[in-house]
């Protein structure tokens, strides 16, 4: 699944900073890699992302302080994954008696959080949206056959007439995503009805991704350097559902 | 992001002036117990505007040293020639205060006879009503004068009043009053004091009954302050005209029209949106902006170690970012600010706009301690029409220390005249607005927060 010749490519270290600062006055740090695929959607690299990044992947970041800005994170990411629904055009008349050319929200959706740690996406998810549905699907590696394997799942009975926002935060060789999206899919939600939406992904897991669900869209807030032998994402910041729930 | 290409020089040229820059001030001399005090109060209490002040000579008093400390207790000590005044410090202080700034008034202790360690903070006052025996007395402190009163008692009516004031107030006894009466206070009455009343503007006798004399004083400051309030509007109206031609500058940043963006926009402008609704989208809207603000303050870089135990070249942001919210509406940017930063360090203005005449008017401000040594300072406030507010908000910051660039302004929705009149007075402030509205909007978002 993994393309060891892609991980080896270092990460791109560059200045981010707002557009009106000159490049000289930018500070470097690295930042997220290019992929070439439309269907994936990494967010704009801004230095203020990159200090939010900087402090979930330190370890000696507390658990309270990882659970905080994580969710900042996440909160920038459902808001993105949200502006791929779609909306018709709908013109009020304000409060001060003015004419205001909007936008209203069309088509219901829904969370899907991978169990354990797609469940810590919940509370950024409702910050955004009140009262979404949230289903949960257990996915565990079958220790036999070393393939993940489903355990459990639970659905809104009307899965199939709404988007689905997919949540796992972090995107290694995205088994167990795979396995998620053949399941909603088998409910018969459309694959272009999907959003999987995930903190750090791997290229490898990006790549595989787009090429076997080209309708699927991915948003991720970085596309990180590669994986390591035990399949972790590197840098990456260890594993999600420890820091967030037992660290 | 609405960018336009920077040419934008002209702008640094443009002045806004507040009110308080051009204060009146107005003395009040007069022998002890002759009435200046009450005369005072009672033309303070006549206005009933926050922007009239008494400041009183008193706190100018010099520190004694131990020797004169003891003279003192033995009432001994001059306290009534031009000597016991530190006037360089109170000719200073009104120099400031005349130029806009803000002013620390020493506090004085009469029980010590010593300057305290904390001071007074003095900011934005219109009027300053300078109240003291010697007020017209130091040649510097006559030039910066608007009016110059002398308040007129018999002297037995003052030495009654001061053995009165001096036995209830100051704990002293008669003998002693009455010996400081006669070995200073008389003598430096026909030296010092009276001497005054020749270069006065007015004359007040039988101090707060003359009520016909108070009520002339009351009138001209009514109408110093109608001028000054008129001249700010003029002062708006010009920068009005000037920037209604320019383009926007590049560090008004408005947000991108996505799709989420603009329904939330409109849920928020719909009338029949429930509050508990409207409260919902705001913060969540006004999430984005307080996050977008954020990158334009700085950042350092910073390798960390994962728990991969592999390095990533991050960044950490540098300094204290503090906000300072523009009441009332500014308060309701404070959720979103609290999701973002928890611990935000919080300042807050009150600028209201006049009904009558539209002018913007400071009430009240409480800004934190060292701000500035902030690495920025976000001005928070829903909506921001023809710029009024948020040029006086950042003109406090200035006059506070807070250098230009580091102010990162958010808003909700701006009118382009508004923001380009803010950046041609202040063009390194950088604008965070969500969307750009028609010019002269009233503003109603705060109503629909808070419901009332």
């Amino acid at each position: 699944m993994s393309d060891e010749r892609l991980e080896t490519i270092p990460s791109p270290a560059q200045g981010v900073g707002p557009i009106y600062r000159p490049d000289g006055e930018k500070p470097t740090a690295t930042v997220s890699k290019d992929m070439p695929y439309e269907n994936v959607h990494v967010l704009p690299q801004t230095p203020q992302l990159i200090a939010l990044l900087t402090m979930i992947r330190d370890k000696r970041t507390g658990r309270a302080d990882f659970i905080f800005y994580s969710n900042r994170i996440i909160r920038l990411l459902v808001e993105e994954g949200l502006n791929h629904l779609p909306v018709v055009e709908q013109a009020v008349t304000t409060p001060v008696g003015r004419t205001y050319l909007g936008v209203k929200f069309e088509g219901k959706i829904c969370g899907v959080s991978i169990m354990r740690a797609g469940e810590a996406m919940e509370q950024g998810l409702r910050d955004c949206c009140r009262s979404v549905r949230i289903g949960k699907i257990l996915i565990q590696r079958d220790e036999e056959t070393c393939k993940p394997k489903l355990f459990y799942e639970k659905l809104p009975a009307d899965i199939s007439s709404r988007w689905v926002l997919l949540l796992d935060p972090m995107f290694a060789t995205g088994g167990s995503a795979t396995l998620a999206v053949e399941i909603l899919k088998a409910k018969g939600v459309p694959e272009d009805r999907i959003l999987f939406l995930n903190l750090i992904a791997s290229p490898s897991g990006v790549a595989d991704f787009a090429e076997r669900f080209p309708k699927l869209r991915v948003v991720t807030a970085f596309i990180d350097q590669g994986l390591d032998e035990k399949k972790y994402i590197i840098p990456g910041l260890g594993d999600f559902g420890d820091r967030y729930y037992t660290l | 992001m609405e960018s336009i290409s920077p040419v934008f020089s002209s702008g640094t040229e443009q002045r806004y002036s507040p009110p308080w820059e051009d204060l009146s001030i107005i003395g009040i001399a007069g022998s002890s117990g002759s009435g200046k005090t009450s005369v005072a109060m009672e033309i303070v209490k006549s206005l009933n505007l926050p922007w009239v002040v008494i400041l009183v000579m008193d706190s100018f008093y010099k520190s004694l040293t131990p020797e004169q400390h003891a003279k003192a207790h033995n009432n001994e000590f001059d306290f009534d020639c031009p000597d016991a005044y530190d006037f360089d410090a109170l000719v200073q202080t009104l120099k400031d205060l005349k130029q806009g700034k803000k002013a620390d008034i020493p506090v004085y202790s009469f029980a010590d006879h010593q300057r305290q360690l904390q001071t007074t903070t003095l900011y934005s006052p219109h009027v300053i009503i300078l109240e003291g025996i010697l007020a017209l007395h130091d040649p510097r402190v006559l030039e910066l004068l608007d009016v110059k009163i002398f308040v007129e008692a018999d002297m037995d009516i003052c030495l009654g009043r001061r053995i009165m004031r001096d036995v209830k107030e100051r704990g002293r006894d008669i003998e002693g009053i009455i010996k400081q009466w006669f070995t200073f206070v008389k003598p430096s009455y026909t030296k010092f004091v009276e001497p005054q009343r020749s270069i006065s503007d007015l004359i007040i006798p039988r101090g707060i009954q003359n009520i016909t004399a108070i009520d002339m004083v009351v009138k001209h400051i009514q109408r110093k302050l109608d001028e000054k309030s008129e001249k700010h509007r003029a002062e708006l109206d010009q920068l009005r005209k000037i920037a209604s031609e320019l383009q926007l500058s590049p560090n008004v940043m408005v947000m991108p029209s996505t799709s989420q963006f603009v329904g939330m926009n409109t849920i928020l402008q719909d009338p029949k949106t429930e509050q508990v609704d409207f409260v919902f989208y705001f913060d969540r809207l006004a999430s984005l902006l307080i996050e977008k603000a954020l990158d334009c303050t700085s950042y350092v870089p910073a390798g960390v170690e994962t728990p991969q135990k592999t390095t990533y070249q991050g960044l950490n942001p540098e300094g204290i970012i503090s906000a300072v919210a523009i009441l009332r509406g500014g308060s309701c940017l404070e959720t979103a600010l609290k999701r973002t930063i928890p611990d935000c360090i919080t300042g807050r203005v009150l600028i209201q706009t006049n009904v009558q005449n539209e002018v913007p008017e400071l009430h009240y401000l409480k800004l934190p301690e060292n701000i500035q040594e902030h690495t920025t300072v976000m001005l928070l406030d829903p909506q921001m029409s023809t710029g009024g507010a948020a040029l006086m908000a950042v003109r406090v910051l200035v006059d506070h220390g807070v250098e230009e660039h580091k102010i990162v302004f958010v808003t909700c929705a701006a009118g382009k005249i508004g923001l380009k009149r803010l950046s041609t007075v202040y063009p390194k402030v950088r604008v965070i607005v969500g969307r750009i509205e028609e010019e002269q909007e009233p503003r109603w978002m705060e109503r629909r927060y808070f419901g009332c």
